[in-house]
């Protein structure tokens, strides 16, 4: 990794700079919700947030999107990407993209997906988290890849850590702009992670937690919670990491079709529905705990499908707590 | 060949026949050669059947790749998309990608007994093993037991009679199961006494020594057939590693991307369309929601 200092001063010019790679998208405050928007000025980013209600993901798979599009009795495809730089991304997000891309650039590659994320430059922030962060608990609190550059806050500045070739050319052309790190600097660096550190107040304790999960599968508190949820589906249209999709073709007028996939959710009745009525998972018990076993799954070589950002517990309008359901089907095997 | 796996590729249905009142057997052939040669696929894949404008759906191969040139589904009307296409003709052209799946593996079965055990519709992925074990000469002998719901439901009746009075000369037995009586079954119930009964498909594992050391089962059937079949197979001593099985799920994409045919909990989670469609009894084991 390769270390530089962006002086506070420098910091417009720096933004300024990446306009020149694409559209920038950074955290904007609506009322009191925070997005990522078009922005033209850093006046406009809300550096301090503390997470968006629709995570990055919405670049590269989209809310709803056309596939193919039928032209005289044969699909068309439009895999057009205009180049993007993602500004502010907080590691929970960025390895919220590095579990995406093992589904969707896992050959045969996504070529929607793909060509979108080619052309974005991942920029992230540092953070502080708040009561519904447990990303430290995952090991997603800190990112070691899966970004161009870094922003760590500093007192006079930011202290950049650089991911990629990307990123050192950016640093390259706009030489000018960084300085060379401290010793004060560095001091900074650790006192900011330590304090970040201790102020977690949410924790997901690990030890044996995906095989404790699977042998509670008859846990009461499954019910006791699918009662309570309203099968309304926020949580997987914010989680970083939910990426089902459901297809439906629809005519634009008589000689022209789209085929196209949006967002779908596995607390749907009809997720897990088959040909002649016969449905996997029938009833909002079996629905509510597939998706706590699917975020939950842990895979060797890339962890678990949650990566702590907290959104489904911000964003639930029944109050349910993601670590809170688990700790007590954890509790429930006595 | 396009790199967007979304794209199909034209195929022209050059024979449609009935087989029973719900299913038709569809034949179709790629329109560009080049498509059609690289074509490739093992027992046990299936397809994503394209109706442009309309939607797609998954459909296992039933014929085998011993025979080349053209491709056999056999679809049932079971909904919207399976009843549009019942209303397709020779020469219409639909999309098809693929092939998808893992498949049987025939390979490693080579010098072994297959039993292959059917109920319904299931009969449509066995058949391509059954034309192709027999085509390729390179198994011991195959059973195939199949249950059926009335004599009218039987699928490929003309090749299954035919396996019942000739299948022997080709390694192979045949026995069938049916539920609802009829003079058409009493009849081939009289010609074939030890291999045709009233009952359902477990009913046809008795009487039958199955070498277990030398022997594979398949199965495929409706989910309720699984756990019986898999029963008696397991009182058998066929070991469940032996035992593979495909399985059906809520599809979409067939590659690994929309989620819809994932199974299985915290510790091991498959997606049914590319870790499957078949399965061992071992994976069964490991894998919760499998069947
Ligand atoms: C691996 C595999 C192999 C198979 N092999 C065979 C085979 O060999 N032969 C065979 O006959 N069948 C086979 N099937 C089953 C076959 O895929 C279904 O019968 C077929 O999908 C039914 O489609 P349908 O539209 O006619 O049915 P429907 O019941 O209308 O729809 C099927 C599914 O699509 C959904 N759906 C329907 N309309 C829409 C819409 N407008 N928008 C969104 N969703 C919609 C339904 O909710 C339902 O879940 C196989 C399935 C799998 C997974
Ligand atoms: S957001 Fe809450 S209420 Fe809505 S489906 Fe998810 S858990 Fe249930
Ligand atoms: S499950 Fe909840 S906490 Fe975990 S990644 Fe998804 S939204 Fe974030
Ligand atoms: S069918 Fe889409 S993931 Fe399996």
């Amino acid at each position: 990794m390769r270390y530089i200092k962006l002086p506070s001063e420098n910091f417009e010019k720096f933004f300024k700079s990446l306009e020149a790679w694409g559209t920038v998208y950074a955290p904007v405050k609506k009322g009191s919700i925070y997005s990522f928007q078009e922005v033209h000025s850093p006046s406009e980013i809300a550096l301090d947030y503390n997470r968006t209600m629709l995570p990055p993901k919405k670049f590269f798979f989209r809310p709803k999107e056309a596939i193919l599009r039928l032209k005289n009795g044969r699909w068309e495809e439009e895999v057009e990407a205009e180049p993007m730089v993602l500004f502010g991304l907080h590691s929970c997000d960025i390895h919220g993209l590095k579990i995406l891309d093992k589904v969707y650039l896992d050959e045969p590659a996504d070529p929607y997906y793909k060509s979108r994320r080619e052309k974005t430059l991942i920029i992230g922030i540092s953070c502080m988290p708040d009561e519904y962060c447990f990303c430290k608990s995952l090991g997603t609190h800190f990112a070691m890849d899966g970004f161009d550059l870094f922003l760590h806050e500093l007192p006079d500045g930011w202290l950049v850590r650089i991911g990629s070739v990307r990123g050192h050319e950016i640093a390259w052309e706009n030489g000018e702009l960084f300085e060379e790190v401290t010793d004060e600097d560095l001091a900074n660096f650790k006192e900011f992670e330590e304090k970040r550190s201790k102020a977690f107040q949410k924790e997901l304790p690990q030890e044996g937690l995906a095989d404790m999960l699977d042998l509670a599968y008859n846990s009461p508190v499954w019910k006791k919670y699918a009662e309570i949820c309203l099968a309304c589906g926020n949580c997987n249209m914010v989680c970083p990491t939910c990426r089902c999709y459901e297809v439906c073709d629809r005519w634009v007028d008589a000689y022209k079709a789209v085929r196209e996939r949006r967002y779908d959710s596995c607390f749907m009745e009809n997720h897990g529905l088959v040909a002649g009525g016969h449905n996997f998972r029938p009833t909002r018990l079996d629905r509510f705990r597939h998706r706590y076993y699917c975020k939950s799954y842990f895979d060797p070589s890339a962890g678990y499908n949650c990566v702590g950002c907290g959104r489904c517990d911000e964003f639930c309008p029944a109050k349910i707590e993601h670590v809170k359901v688990l700790e007590e089907v954890r509790g429930s095997l006595k | 060949m396009s790199e967007n796996p979304y794209q199909t590729y034209d195929a022209r249905i050059l024979e449609v026949k009935d087989l029973t009142s719900r299913e038709k057997l569809f034949t179709l052939r790629f329109l560009d050669p080049e498509v059609g040669e690289k074509f490739e696929f093992r027992p046990g894949q299936f397809v994503i059947v394209d109706i442009r404008g309309f939607g797609e759906f998954p459909i296992s191969i039933c014929s085998s790749p011993t025979r080349r040139g053209y491709l056999q589904l056999c679809i049932r009307k079971a909904g919207r998309m399976t009843k549009f296409i019942h209303k397709m003709k020779e020469g219409d052209i639909i999309g098809i990608r693929g092939p998808y799946g893992n498949g049987f593996p025939m390979e490693e079965m080579e010098g072994s007994n297959l039993i292959l055990v059917a109920g319904g519709l299931g009969m449509a992925p066995l058949r391509s093993v059954l034309w192709y074990a027999i085509d390729s000469g390179k198994y011991e002998h195959i059973w195939l037991l199949y249950g059926t719901k009335a004599y009218e439901d039987i699928l490929f009746r003309d090749e299954i009679i035919h396996l019942l009075k000739h299948g022997e000369a080709m390694n192979c037995s045949v026995k069938l199961a049916y539920e609802v009586e009829s003079p058409s079954c009493i009849y081939l119930e009289r010609g074939f006494s030890d291999r045709v009964c009233r009952g359902v498909v477990t009913d046809l594992f008795r009487g039958e020594e199955f070498d277990v050391n030398k022997a594979y089962a398949l199965i495929c059937g409706p989910p309720v057939m699984y756990k019986f079949v898999i029963r008696e197979l397991l009182d058998r001593k066929l070991s469940p590693g032996r035992i593979y099985m495909t399985l059906e799920r809520r599809m979409r994409c067939g590659i690994g991307k929309c989620g819809h045919c994932i199974v299985g909990t915290s510790t091991s989670i498959k997606y049914v369309c590319k870790d499957g469609p078949v399965f061992t009894y071992w994976d069964a084991l490991s894998t919760r929601g499998l069947i």
